[in-house]
């Protein structure tokens, strides 16, 4: 069952977001573009709004929060609808696969039932043909004996498993647009890879846009196609993955990748590189360039105007426009070490 | 499973015979003879000192405690001093009768206790209403609001019986009062546990997965309230079979608490002792009731016990 409109509208687009939690102002007009099947990895430190961001998307958010902003999911415009409406709708344009697997799964309903309410629900599927149902979907995403665990409770399975579990709930319908908020970041190194592998392969299967939440550079690496960086819940840097990995235009993002850089082949027992200062609390905005106080570039001007996203380097055969930063002083050619932050002026 | 559940079991039994040594310890620390009690009006100690030898009163009070362990172990429970029948046969039908009230009490304030709940969680012109009626009937005297009932209910408007006795009509009032009494506590553990649930991670799955608000409700929210309400019924149940003692007063309902209270005033030990027996007994099994029941709903509970 797909519900998507034209086949090849972009899995998500997001235009003007903003996110406020009553004087937070969480997401500052947030543009993003998920291609039909693409993966986009949205980067960011805890509290960047980079979940924020997602949940809003995903109409997730408390009714405290207030969302302003238009958002289409595969061409269609669900920025408007009321709850009701896109409640008959959502699953089967976009699924979710949460951080906490074990707070996200109901304790005292069996995994089964939980996987097989989505098709009871939408597919209009009675209680036996639903459980069947949820056993082919558990099977789907590798679970062994998939008929006994269907029946199990979600403390009784691996973290693993749970993330499976999670992962064949958002992908029952096939939706067009998967939403992962740091999926793997709660399970041990190994798991870690195996859930990258089996989303990896059910996204290329199903063919869905996946936006991916993580702060995981190395994750970003292997599997995203595009990134989008956070900062001070405004994205900063968007481009191709290669792209921005290899001539990151905003001084931030030369922070976290030299911070990689440095935990992969720096010397044991150096110090890490760290960017300077911490970023602006919840609620604070210094008036400017949020990043204006950590940033070696910063001039006169950075501290007057909020620069917006800017289309950077349009040489190396990029579409104009494919590679966009948020700076008033980007670099143009790929960086080199002496480009890396000092300290705040 | 059955392994808890014979483990608590004989936990059980031990907690039971520790209330029956210490009620039997009670009732000879207790000031007032037994003997006067029956013949208020005998001055000559020969005919106290016979009523005593009768009663086996004359022994010493270990001898005493071993004769009453010996026929409870054959399920004697000994013979009323004052009515000269078995205690059993006294007990039997008041049981009951008190079964009857404890199990409407416990309808009623879980019917009341989880409206209240259900209304303050899902809408907040009723939060701060529910929290004032919960404040009432938590500082109300459970005499008091069955003198209340009655007044209005029986004497005013005429709709209940002021009679006393235990046919239908007459169970409405004191049922409705326990659960009255009982409903604030019911009220505030399903309001918390709802709202607990409601702001979960795993609500925001079901969201996430398009079910409805009421779907979700009954099949996620609620499900996650009955394990504690279970612990709550299980609790009271023990408690009410124990005697309502109040409640039976009030209304004039043939309980075990009625019998209770006029075996203390005539120093009636034999049904004394019967009904804490009965009172522990009642405890200590609808608490492994609820127990049982709670490891069907959760199935957290049913391993690491």
């Amino acid at each position: 069952m797909r519900i998507a409109g034209a086949g090849n509208a972009p899995a998500l687009e997001i235009s003007g977001l903003n996110v406020r939690y009553g004087p937070v102002h969480a997401v500052f007009d947030a543009c993003l573009t998920v291609g039909a099947g693409q993966v986009v990895a949205l980067i960011g430190e805890t509290g960047s709004g980079k979940s924020s961001l997602a949940l809003a998307a995903a109409k997730l958010l408390p009714n405290s929060a207030a969302v302003t902003g238009q958002v289409s999911i595969a061409g269609r415009e669900v920025s408007g609808l009321d709850a009701g409406e896109f409640r008959r709708i959502r699953a089967g344009l976009l699924g979710c696969i949460a951080q906490d697997a074990m707070a996200s799964l109901n304790p005292v309903v069996p995994v089964g039932r939980q996987v097989g309410e989505v098709f009871a629900v939408h597919a209009g599927m009675g209680r036996r043909q639903a459980a069947e149902a949820a056993v082919a979907a558990l099977a789907q995403v590798e679970i062994h004996n998939p008929a006994a665990v269907a029946r199990l409770y979600a403390h009784q399975l691996s973290g693993g498993m749970r993330q499976r579990v999670m992962i064949a709930m958002a992908m029952a319908l096939s939706p067009p647009l998967i939403v992962a908020d740091e999926p793997t970041t709660a399970l041990d190194v190994s798991t870690q890879a195996e859930i990258l592998r089996l989303i990896g392969e059910l996204r290329a299967r199903v063919r869905c846009g996946l936006l991916w939440i993580t702060h995981d550079m190395g994750v970003v690496a292997e599997l995203a196609d595009w990134a989008a960086v956070m900062y001070a819940g405004r994205i900063v840097e968007v481009g191709p993955v290669e792209r921005v990995f290899d001539a990151p235009a905003h001084p931030y993002t030369l922070g976290l990748l030299q911070t990689r850089r440095d935990l992969r082949s720096g010397p044991v027992g150096a110090p890490l590189f760290q960017i300077p200062g911490s970023p602006p609390g919840p609620g604070e905005d210094p008036g400017g360039c949020p990043f204006r106080p950590r940033c070696p570039r910063a001039t006169e001007v950075c501290a007057e105007v909020d620069p917006g996203l800017e289309p950077v380097g349009a040489d190396g055969g990029l579409a104009s426009g494919e590679h966009r930063a948020a700076c008033h002083h980007p670099a143009a050619a790929p960086a080199g070490p002496a480009d890396a932050p000092a300290a705040a002026p | 499973m059955a392994r808890a559940v014979i483990r608590r079991l004989v936990f059980g039994l031990i907690a039971v015979a520790g209330v029956v040594a210490l009620a039997f310890v009670l009732e000879f620390v207790v000031p007032g003879d037994p003997a006067k009690a029956i013949a208020p009006r005998a001055q000559s100690p020969a005919v106290l000192a016979g009523i005593r030898a009768q009663l086996h009163l004359n022994r010493p009070v270990i001898v005493q405690f071993a004769d009453y362990l010996g026929g409870l172990l054959h399920g004697n429970l000994g013979t009323s001093y004052v009515q000269r029948q078995s205690v059993a046969s006294l007990i039997g039908p008041r049981l009951l009768t008190t079964g009857v009230l404890a199990l409407a009490g416990v309808v009623a304030e879980v019917i009341i206790g989880g409206a209240l709940g259900i209304l303050a969680t899902l809408f907040g012109w009723a939060r701060a209403l529910v929290g004032a009626v919960n404040l009432t009937l938590l500082a109300i005297p459970i005499f008091v609001l069955g003198l209340l009932l009655l007044l209005v209910f029986g004497f005013r408007f005429g709709i209940a019986p002021v009679t006393g006795g235990a046919g239908p009509a007459q169970l409405v009032l004191p049922a409705l009062t326990l659960g009255l009494i009982g409903a604030p506590w019911y009220a505030q553990i399903v309001a918390d546990q709802m709202q607990d649930s409601l702001a979960s991670s795993y609500i925001r799955t079901a969201v996430s997965k398009g079910l409805s608000d009421s779907y979700i409700l009954r099949r996620h929210v609620l499900r996650n309230v009955l394990s504690p309400a279970i612990t709550m019924v299980g609790l009271d149940l023990g408690a009410y079979l124990s005697g309502v003692v109040t409640v039976e007063v009030v209304f004039v309902w043939p309980g075990i608490g009625l019998l209770a209270v006029n075996a203390l005033h005539d120093l009636d030990r034999p049904i004394v002792l019967g009904t804490v027996i009965v009172g522990a007994v009642a405890v200590v099994f609808f608490n492994l009731v609820a127990d049982v029941l709670r490891m069907f709903v959760d199935p957290r509970t049913r391993e690491g016990v």
